[in-house]
Parts: C-alpha cells; structure tokens; sequence
C-alpha cells in the first residue's frame, strides 16, 4: 500500500512538474499588441509552440530573421532575443516594413506559399477566442 | 355588316388615331418603331435610358400626376415606362391596342412642358423621351386627327388654320382700315424691305383673333418702331407639326419664316404672345435647320413691350388697377427666361401684381400646350381634369386679391380660359398687349 | 479554401478592377465618339460655367427645390452616396491589403466607425427598397432588376458588416464578401448603376441647355 501510494505522489508531482513547465511554454496566446497605439482589431491569435510543431518548423529565424545593412537575409543568424518592435517600427522605414506589415507579410506571406494556415484577416484577428483551438487551424 | 351603336360610339373618338391604328400592321409597327430608336435616335436617348434610376422623383413635377391624385400612371416616367420602356423591352413587338395607348399618352397626357426636367437629379430630358414617342406615332399614321388636320394645312398653306393666300393681306388691311378710326396716321407696313422688325404672328390671330393684329399694329405705330409684316407664306411662326413629330414639316416651316424674314431683310423678328411659336423658333425649328440660335434674332413679345417701355417709346397713361396675377408659360420662360422681363412688364403697367405660386420657372403648365389643346374636343376634358392643380393655383391667388390672370402666350390663354370656366375659378384672362393697349397713352385716348 | 482565397483575392481583383476601369472608359468613350458621329450639336450646347452651375446645385444637399420637397429622402440618398464611396476607399483592412501588396497608403477610418457607416449605407438601401414597395409611384416604374442592384450595392456591405463581426460562418462570409465587391464594381459600367458615370454628362447637358438657351434655372 505504502509502495503505491508513494508512487501515486510521485506520479502527481511529476504531473505537476510537467503541467508546471507546459504553462511555461504556452505563456503566449496571441501576438503581443503592446507597442500598437490604438489597435483596431483584437491581437493575433498564436500560440508558438502548437504553430511551430503544426508548422514543422525548427529553426528560429525562418520568423525570427535577421538582415545585414544591405538588406541581406542572414541564414545563419537569427533575433528571438529581439523583440520585434526593435526593428519593425510602428511606421515603414524605407524597404523596411512597419511593425504590423511586417507581420502580416511573414505570418501570411507564409501561410499563403505553404497553402496552410489562416490568411483571412477574422481567422488571426478574432473576436471570440475559442476555447481550445490550434494556431493551425482554419 | 352594322356594328352596335355602342361600340361605334367607343370607337368614333378620334378617327385620325383608331383609323390609323386599324391599318396597322405588326411587321410596320416593329420596323417603325426600330427605325426610330435605332436610326434616329442617338446616344443622348440611349443615355437617357440608361441612366434613370427608376426614382420616381420627376412625378410632383407634373401637374396630370398632381392633379389625378398622384396617380402614378400620369408620372413623367410612368409614361415613359408605359411606352419607350415598353418599345425598348419588346424590341418594337406592340400591338395596335399599346400603339393607340401610347399616342394618347403621349399627345394627350403630356403638354412637353419639362417641368419635370427640372425635378429629375440627372437632368434627363423626359419630354424630349416623349417627342420620340410622337415621332414613332407620326410615323405609323396615327396622330389624334385635329392636331393632324392643323399640320395638313401648316402643309399646304404654310400656316396652322387654313388661311389662303390671299386672306392674309386681306386680314391685316381690313385690320389697318379698323385702327385707322382711331389713329388715321397708322399703317401695317407690308413687305417692306429693310424695315428693322418683321412681326409674326401665330394663325390664328387672322382666323379668329384679329384684334391682337389691331392692338399689336396701334403698340408698333405708337412706340414708333420701324416694322413690317410679310405679305407671303412665312408669316405664321406657329408650328403643330414640330409637335406631331413631322420634323421635316417643321424644318420647312421654319425655314419659309426665316427666309421671309431674310428676304425683308429685317434685323429682328417679333412675335406676338405665343409660347409654342416661341419654342419653334428659338429651340427647335432653328436647331432642326443647324442654327445653333435663331439666325435671326427672335425676340418674344414680352422681352419687346419690355424694351420699349424701358426706353420710354410707350408711356402708360393710367396704371390697370385690377390685381392681376401672372402665368409663366413654359415656353418663354423654361424654355426663354423671360420671368423677370414679364414681371417688369407687369410693375409698369398694372398697380398690383399677386404672384401666384408656384411661379416663374416652377410654375404649373395650363395643360393645354405641348399640342395637348390641338388634340381638339375628345380630349378637352381630360385635359381640364388633367391640371385640376392649376385651378387650386389660381384659386389660391385669387384668394389674396388676384381679378385678372395675364399670360402671355395663346395656348395658356386658351387652355386656362377652359380651367378658369369649368373650376369657376372666376378670374378674367388677358394678354400683355390687351392691358398694353388699354393704358397706353394714345393721341385721342 | 487558401485556393479560393488566393483566386478571389488575386486574379478575380484584377478582373473586377480591370472590368470596371476598361468598362468606364469604353462606355465613356462610346458615348463621347457616338455624341460626335450622331449628335455633334450637343457638344456646341455644352458649356462649362452652366454645367457647373447645374451640378452644383444639385450635389448640394437642399440646394434645390426637389430636394426641398423630400428632406428625409434626400438626406438618406447624400448620406448613403457618401458613406457609399467613403467606406470602401477608407476602410482599415482594404489599405492594410493595398499596402501589403504595393506600399501604398493613406490614412483609415476608426473601424468602430467604419462599422457604423456601413450599417448606415444597409440602412439606406433597407430604405430604397421600402421606398420602392411602399411608394405608388415608385412600384410603377419598378422592375426586377432594380432589385437585383439593389442588391448589387447591399451585397458588400452586408457581406463586409458580417465578415468584420464575425457572425455566421467566418471564412465563406469574407470569400462572399470579396466576391460581391467585386460583382459590383463589374456591374457598374453595365447597369443602371452606371448612372455614376452618365449622371454628370445629363446633368451638364440640362445644364448648359438651361443656362445658355433657355436662361432658366433647372433646379
């Protein structure tokens, strides 16, 4: 009885263990509106860890990209220590797209050439948020 | 073989249109139709189809829709649903039955007033989509028969009433002989060459109205103006047949008036109080012709007593002191903007002027021109019915002191005489010329 | 659904647009070379001063006396024109798709009030029809097809309000949304609604024929 029972502890607190890192890595349910003054619509659905494993996407700057002065994409490079408000300013800068273009041309730019993923402006920008709904879906 | 005497009686109404509907055929009804919409009507007909919306906004323009109880039938564009769209829509394949309809739409519940382009957002010239329709009528042979018998005899005799040859000269002598009476100096210059005016009057004024001649003759001597009138074909500027749709009659009309009065060399052409003739000679005839305006100028009767009482040649002795209320005929004024002149004209020779209202351009039309009173006694009634508005107009004016109702073209003079008599609206109806003529000061007035 | 998307948004744009430019002009330039084959006089009668004068007073709410007679109905048809041509050029999504696709903007309108005048323009077409069943005169002249552009010019709008608020199946509304913009501006040239070329070339005509024959007003 003891024997089971200490198991049953530790199967509980690996659980916990377990719940308790998970909550950690689904700390993002949509894209971070902060630095937008008067947002239109409501923040873009994501969650990083589901679109990446639906995505089958591995490397970080296939998002988190990197370019050099002369407008070069750096492959070996990438910025997910930056946030992106750091070089996609809320306005365009020549080439350089403004913050919300730039995210709707690599969120969509991509769901459109991999023919997956939301690309109507209400499947990322919704409303109702649904209760347990992928990034992928749609 | 006899046919009941109450089927002869529903028929026999007018016989140029039920005769002429019985010769047709469906094969010359489709190709008359067509020839029209396709070969002489342009992109501005096209346009104008097109482009209406549907909207209903010109109906308030119209008194028959006003005064049938907004009757949406007597709209501007319920009639012209009820015939071009209709001809549009079957390509041209209408009976006998939609052809007699539409003659009598167009001829008899449209007087052509455009009013009603005023009242539409896009400007569309509805009266001008009726014209058509009278053209496609005249084609197929089946005008109302009296207005038809006035453009025979514009055909034969170059005037509306059958007035010969020789009645003419003989009308205006026996007309100079009566003024002589009363100003042994005067005369009606006949044929003179060079004079500065050729003054024209409408047929009628021969036939059966010779006093307009009388007074116009005494106004002219008196105001010392250099005139003449033509002794030949050329001196009547009316027109029935520009309102029957037989443009080319109405192009050889016009164009005997106006090489009469090229040939008399004269620099002006007066008309008397005549709105349809008005219309004739300064917007449709001459245009027919390829005068962009008159090639002589055209100047009305009231823009004339207008001139000539502001240069001082006519000095009015004793103001009218009857309250008189004002008709603004369609054709002088939609069709000439000469409100303001027929006010002055009014201000200097009546003590009182009620204005009626609507007025000036927004006026309501007496309902009897357009051709509409040419139609003759069939359809007097419904043209009475048809501008019951006019009557409560008139009412109303008379209401706040209006006795006498000037308007200043024959048409109007007529048609509101039949309003004024069977609304009993008890109004006396005059001419500019009749009050002209009875204040000017005259040498043993 | 990306395939429709991809086909409604893309090559069916450049269809509608290209309908809609191209029809404009040849309708334009149908009418122009037909005016001047068949009724050249009517470019003697124009006139500048007279057609502006004209159109002036009738592109200003109450500035003629028609106007005057139908306040309610005259506020409805300036408002829903307004709203009409005001939503769709300044709506947020549309710029942010033209700047996606060529870097081109200009500033929006709040979608809150976007939104408002959007209900605003269903409201006065939810009119027109009213108007069009109710009115005798109206219902007169009324054949099918001043329903279906009716429907025409609801469709994007109902379409848009729906898709924007997420109502009744998100994706098809957006899809139906695109698609019924696009039907309209297709139709534009080919319809009644042409009216949004042709109007100003009657107006100007009745104009200058008011102004310079027959000096009279014509509003």
């Amino acid at each position: 009885m003891k024997k089971a029972a200490v198991s049953l502890i530790l199967i509980l607190a690996g659980c916990a263990l377990l719940m308790a890192a998970a909550a950690a890595q689904e700390d993002m349910v949509v894209v971070d509106p902060g630095p937008f003054e008067n947002p239109q619509r409501p923040p873009s659905t994501f969650r990083h860890e589901e679109h990446n494993l639906a995505a089958d996407i591995w490397e970080c700057n296939v998002c988190h990209h990197v370019y050099d002065e002369e407008g070069n994409l750096l492959d070996d490079e990438s910025s997910e220590d930056m946030r992106c408000v750091d070089c996609h300013f809320l306005e365009d800068t020549g080439t350089q797209p403004g913050l919300m273009k730039a995210f709707h041309l690599n969120c969509k730019g991509c769901h459109i050439k991999e023919a997956k993923g939301p690309v109507m402006c209400g499947e990322c920008h919704r409303w109702r948020q649904p209760a347990a709904d992928g990034p992928g879906a749609g | 073989m006899a046919e009941p005497a109450e089927e002869k009686e529903k028929k026999g109404l007018d016989i140029g249109l039920e005769k002429g509907v019985s010769k047709l055929t469906p094969e010359k009804i489709e190709q008359t139709i067509n020839d029209v919409l396709d070969k002489e009507c342009g992109p501005r007909f096209k346009t104008y189809v097109e482009t209406c919306i549907h909207c209903g906004l010109c109906s308030e323009a119209c008194h028959y829709y006003l005064s049938h109880d907004n009757d949406p039938r007597f709209s501007p564009v319920g009639k012209v649903k009820q015939t071009i769209w209709e001809m549009l829509r079957k390509k041209g394949k209408v009976n006998g039955e939609f052809i007699k309809r539409a003659a009598e739409i167009t001829h008899t519940e449209c007087n052509l007033c455009k009013r009603c382009a005023m009242y539409c957002p896009f400007g569309i010239d509805i009266a001008y989509l009726m014209t058509v329709v009278r053209r496609i009528i005249h084609k197929l042979g089946c005008t109302p028969q009296y207005i038809q018998d006035t453009a025979h005899s514009h055909s034969v005799h170059y005037n509306q009433m059958w007035v010969k040859g020789d009645e003419w000269p003989d009308t205006l002598q026996w007309q100079e002989e009566e003024a002589q009476a009363e100003i042994p100096t005067l005369r009606i210059p006949l044929e003179k060459e060079g004079a500065e005016i050729m003054y024209s009057v409408i047929a009628p004024e021969p036939k059966f109205q010779a006093q307009l001649i009388y007074q116009a003759a005494v106004i002219m001597d008196q105001a010392g103006v250099d005139w003449t009138m033509p002794a030949t074909v050329g001196w009547d500027n009316s027109d029935m047949a520009m309102f029957t749709g037989d443009s080319e009659l109405m192009g050889r009309l016009k164009r005997a008036h106006f090489e009469t009065a090229a040939r008399l060399k004269v620099k002006r052409i007066v008309m008397g109080e005549c709105g349809h003739a008005f219309r004739s000679v300064y917007d449709m005839g001459n245009r027919w012709l390829g005068w962009q305006m008159p090639p002589i100028p055209i100047v009305h009767a009231i823009e004339f007593y207008a001139e000539i009482l502001r240069a001082g040649k006519i000095k009015v002795a004793k103001k009218f002191s009857r309250p008189v209320t004002l008709h603004d005929p369609c054709n002088v004024v939609r069709g000439g903007g000469l409100h303001e002149d027929a006010r002055y004209v009014t201000r200097q020779l009546c003590e009182t002027l009620v204005e009626m209202h609507p007025n000036r351009e927004h006026n309501y039309c007496c309902c009897a021109g357009g051709g509409v009173i040419n139609c003759g006694p069939p359809y007097k009634m419904k043209r009475i019915e048809g501008n019951r508005v006019k009557a409560e107009q008139l009412f109303a004016a008379k209401a706040r002191g209006a006795e006498v109702l000037i308007t200043p073209c024959h048409n109007c003079h007529s048609g509101l005489h039949d309003i004024v008599h069977h609304y009993g609206v008890g109004l006396e109806i005059k001419f500019f010329g009749d009050i002209l003529y009875e204040v000017m000061e005259k040498p043993e007035g | 659904m990306h395939s429709v998307y991809s086909f409604v948004t893309g090559p069916m744009v450049w269809v509608a647009f290209g309908v809609f430019v191209a029809g404009c002009l040849f309708r334009l330039v149908v009418l122009l070379s037909q005016v001047s084959r068949k009724e050249p006089f009517i470019f003697s009668y124009m006139n500048l001063k007279w057609s502006l004068r004209s159109i002036g007073h009738w592109i200003v709410p109450f500035a003629t006396v028609n106007w005057r007679r139908h306040p309610v109905l005259t506020v409805v048809t300036f408002v829903f024109h307004i709203c009409l041509f005001l939503v769709p050029i300044f709506l947020l999504s549309h710029i942010v798709l033209v700047d996606e696709a060529w870097s081109i903007s200009w500033a929006a309108l709040p979608d809150g009030l976007a939104d408002a005048l959007t209900l605003t323009v269903i409201a006065c077409c939810l009119f027109f029809l009213v108007r069009r069943i109710r009115s005798p005169e109206v219902k007169f002249v009324t054949y099918p097809s001043d329903y279906v552009i009716l429907a025409i010019v609801a469709a994007p709008f109902v379409t848009g309000f729906l898709a924007y608020h997420q109502w009744f199946g998100y994706p098809v509304m957006f899809i139906l949304h695109v698609i019924a913009g696009e039907i309209m501006l297709i139709a534009i040239p080919f319809t009644r609604l042409s009216h949004m070329l042709f109007a100003v070339f009657t107006r100007a005509y009745m104009g200058s024929e008011f102004g310079g024959v027959r000096k009279a007003k014509d509003w």
